[in-house]
């Protein structure tokens, strides 16, 4: 996995581009998050155009990504949500737990 | 046998002994000031006994009754020169203080009192010659007369003063003595708590307690004769000095030979050769030079005798060049230091050849320089796997390890060097350096490199040798050898503790493996009109896939489980053991099946980080009313395949358990009729994936069971599983992999398979 980062009308957007796997990769969110955190940036969307594949470990980067979030205080959204991750949201009915839009504007607005 | 003889005989030995250790101290390095002020100290002592010694003999061989009064009794006192250079000793041995000493002038000033001694004993005991031409050279009546009676008056008085020192010079120079004495003994004691070497520690407590004897004799001696009558205490003065001579000797000599102090067993041996054939020479010459003279004698008449001391300076002149001859020839045959340097080298590797223990060998290396080349202080800097640093190592002194930063100049400073450097020459490389702060403050002399090919493995820092000596060339040479030895030893033993280690936990893991293919049921359940087969294989040796079969009594019920944690080996598998461990519980509760699994989830949710959960179905088989109740915890959904060739899904229950705490589950239900087929499967299945990158997938599943529905469960397993295996037919397989078949039968019938 890679990860690139960028903030859009003040909120934080994470890219993470490939596989989300264990491993390095869960630190690498995790750091970036913290990142954020501490400069008082808590609205954070991950974007997941261009993740073509998610283990349960990816998946449960993913959770303790919104958990950490929440924890203080802020909201970790996704946006691009694939077919193939869409189907495993599902599965593990975690649809109900995460907000998940079509686009990163409508993320955004939701923000608002 | 005559007592008096005996003792004759014990202070002739006593002191040959003392004199021959003095010489052979000073002659084993005379550019060093210790050996030089040892060898005269214990040359001083050994003149005490010599000189009771010759006093005794002339007793009692009745020559010369000696009155005290003579030269050869006033001389003697020249051994008393034996308390100032004691005293210059303590301040050299064990730790040298006389680099940092604030009055310099010292160590010459102390020696005035015992040259005093001497002049006015040998001087002034008799000054009546004096006295007579002082008066003279008053009487003599004239201008100078008056000029000098004031001088030839003050000369008067300051002769009578020493005059007066002569007659009771026992008294106040035995003081004196005792105050040197005590101040030596002070330091000497003050030192010895500074050193670490245990050899040295124990040598140099031989060697205290050999002179703290020979003083006890000396003034314990002169206490008694000052207190006692002369004749009733000569036995008592024997008695202590025989104590004081014997244990100085005893101690002094059993220091040297037992623990090589000072390293001199060897010289000792050579000097003991050289003094010998020296001996016989000087014996030769002499003979020679006599034997010339009565030869010469009736030739050219008294002139001879001048002739014969001549011939005699020359043959002594000639004997110079002969004496160093022989010197090498015996350094030659005993080739000391490189044989002992030979045989540490053979003595050390077969040591360290069979140690493994790091530790131990570390013991080893730590002992080996200690005895064989005194060093003081040895620290251990290693690079340390368990941290993956270098560290300073617990030793002497580290109470525990001291981890580097990486990045350390002096640690990179050590990486450049490939043989024993002195320390001094890495100062440049000191600046925050806490290495570099901890060798100061330890007072590293030498750093030994130790490097494999081609990583540095950390090295050993080095303090002085005991005593204040420093490495030769020899040493480094010899360092420079063994740390390579010592290289290969720390290789071999990293490499066998590795090894260890791996096997422990290959042990480990397939204990692991044991217990969790314990917790699987062995064989699934006899259960009236159900037939299941199952099959679970982790991808590791241990894996985070997980089916159970619990009976319900409550409701007699068969309770079935799936589930797959988060992860992969052996986290997975504490996960699941929980999972198991905490569904037995709440079933046997008695808990409806939503209850079950929110209770689950919140007790994970609580006792794990969020990133670890699992996904679990749950369902329980009434066979009253063939119902199927089940919560579907975020597992992949199971297939109901009907009798005719419909499809479901498992779908209904909550979120997957332990990621968020709070979830709600809901139970379903449903009706199973005869050869209803439920299909359970895990991820490891589905998502099987073929090289071009594609997954099994659960329709391709479906379709498959649709086809294979008519068959008993085992054989549809055996189908299902022959097929993934040819979609995707990597070794080990990518994930855990978990299937269940369960088909209702016809009443009465009962059908068992296992997978």
């Amino acid at each position: 996995m890679k990860l690139s980062d960028r903030e859009q009308d003040g909120v934080v957007i994470l890219e993470p581009k490939g596989k989300i796997m264990g491993g390095p990769d869960a630190s690498l969110l995790h750091d970036k998050l913290y990142e954020y955190i501490e400069h008082d940036k808590k609205q954070v969307i991950v974007d997941l155009s261009q993740v073509d594949w998610m283990n349960s470990t990816g998946l449960g980067i993913l959770i303790s990504g919104y958990t950490t979030l929440k924890n203080s205080g802020g909201e970790l959204k996704l946006a691009n949500v694939t077919d193939k991750i869409q189907s495993l949201l599902t599965i593990t009915k975690l649809v109900t737990v995460f907000d998940a839009y079509d686009s990163i504007e409508d993320a955004i607005q939701s923000f608002r | 046998m005559d007592v008096n003889l005996l003792i004759v005989v014990i202070e002739f030995l006593a002191g040959g002994f003392l004199l021959f250790l003095g010489i052979t101290v000073a002659r084993d390095n005379l550019g060093n000031r210790l050996n030089r002020v040892a060898g005269a100290m214990f040359i001083a002592a050994g003149l005490a006994p010599l000189s009771l010694g010759l006093a005794g003999l002339t007793v009692l061989t009745g020559t010369t009754p000696l009155t005290g009064d003579d030269l050869l009794t006033r001389l003697a006192v020249v051994w008393e020169f034996f308390f100032p250079l004691l005293l210059v000793f303590s301040w050299l041995f064990p730790v040298d203080r006389l680099r940092h000493f604030r009055y310099p002038a010292m160590r010459t000033f102390v020696y005035f009192p015992a040259l005093i001694h001497v002049v006015v004993v040998v001087l002034f005991t008799d000054v009546s010659p004096f006295l007579a031409f002082l008066t003279a050279a008053v009487a003599n009546e004239g201008f100078l007369s008056i000029i000098l009676s004031p001088l030839v008056q003050l000369l008067t008085q300051l002769l009578l003063l020493f005059n007066w020192i002569a007659e009771n010079h026992i008294p106040i120079f035995t003081a004196i003595n005792a105050l040197y004495a005590a101040t030596a003994m002070y330091y000497l004691e003050a030192g010895y708590r500074f050193i670490s070497n245990p050899l040295v520690k124990r040598q140099t407590q031989l060697v205290i307690w050999g002179i703290r004897l020979g003083l006890i004799g000396y003034f314990g001696a002169w206490a008694l004769e000052l207190v006692w009558d002369a004749s009733l205490a000569t036995v008592g003065v024997n008695v202590l000095w025989f104590i004081g001579l014997a244990g100085m000797v005893g101690f002094v000599g059993y220091a040297l030979f037992r623990h090589q102090f000072l390293d001199v067993q060897l010289v000792f041996r050579q000097s003991l050769i050289f003094t010998i054939t020296s001996a016989v020479l000087v014996g030769l010459y002499l003979a020679i030079g006599m034997r010339l003279t009565d030869w010469l004698v009736p030739l050219i008449g008294q002139g001879a005798q001048v002739l014969g001391w001549v011939l005699l300076v020359i043959l002594l002149l000639l004997f110079q060049p002969i004496n160093s001859w022989i010197d090498n020839i015996i350094q030659l045959l005993f080739m000391r230091t490189r044989s002992d340097h030979r045989s540490i080298i053979e003595r050390f590797s077969r040591q360290i050849i069979t140690q493994f223990d790091p530790r131990a060998l570390r013991e080893t290396i730590e002992e080996t320089l200690k005895t064989s080349l005194l060093v003081e202080d040895v620290y251990f800097v290693l690079f340390d796997d368990t941290v993956s640093e270098y560290a300073v190592l617990p030793g002497d002194g580290v109470p525990r390890r001291r981890v580097l930063d990486r990045s350390d100049l002096m640690l990179r400073a050590i990486n450049l060097l490939d043989q024993p450097t002195p320390y001094a020459t890495l100062t440049a490389y000191g600046r925050d350096s806490s290495l570099a702060d901890f060798f100061n403050e330890r007072r590293v002399k030498l750093i030994l490199p130790l490097k494999d090919s081609k990583h540095l493995l950390g090295c050993l820092a080095l303090t002085g040798k005991a005593a204040g000596y420093t490495y030769s060339a020899e040493d480094i040479n010899l360092l420079g050898v063994l740390a390579n030895q010592m290289v290969t030893a720390l290789t071999n033993a990293r490499l066998y503790a590795e090894s260890l280690e791996r096997l422990r936990l290959q042990e480990e893991i397939s204990m692991a493996r044991q217990i969790q293919l314990d917790l699987l049921p062995r064989r699934p359940p006899d259960w009236p009109t159900l037939s299941i087969s199952a099959f679970s294989a982790p991808s590791r040796t241990v894996g985070g896939d997980f089916y159970d079969f619990i009976p319900v009594p409550s409701r007699n019920r068969l309770g079935i489980v799936i589930a797959d944690a988060s992860g992969k080996g052996m986290p997975a598998a504490l996960l699941i053991a929980q999972i198991q461990a905490i569904l037995r519980a709440e079933v046997n509760n008695g808990n409806p099946i939503s209850r079950i699994l929110c209770n689950m989830n919140q007790q994970i949710n609580e006792s794990t980080s969020s990133e670890k959960y699992v996904t679990l179905f749950y369902g329980e088989f009434d066979p009253a009313g063939g119902q199927f109740h089940y919560a579907n915890a975020g597992h992949n959904y199971p297939i109901v395949v009907r009798r005719d060739g419909r499809v479901e899904w498992l779908e209904q229950g909550g979120p997957i358990i332990g990621a968020f705490g709070g979830m709600q589950y809901t139970e379903a239900e449903v009706a199973l009729t005869e050869d209803d087929l439920i299909f359970f499967f895990t991820d490891g299945l589905s998502e099987a994936m073929n090289s071009a990158g594609e997954e099994f997938g659960e329709q391709r599943l479906a379709d498959m069971l649709i086809t294979l529905r008519d068959r008993d469960p085992k054989s549809i397993l055996a189908a299902v599983l022959a097929d993934v295996k040819k979609h995707d037919s990597s070794s080990p397989p990518q994930d855990d992999t978990t299937v269940i078949a369960l088909k209702r039968c016809a009443d009465g019938t009962m059908s068992v398979a296992t997978g």
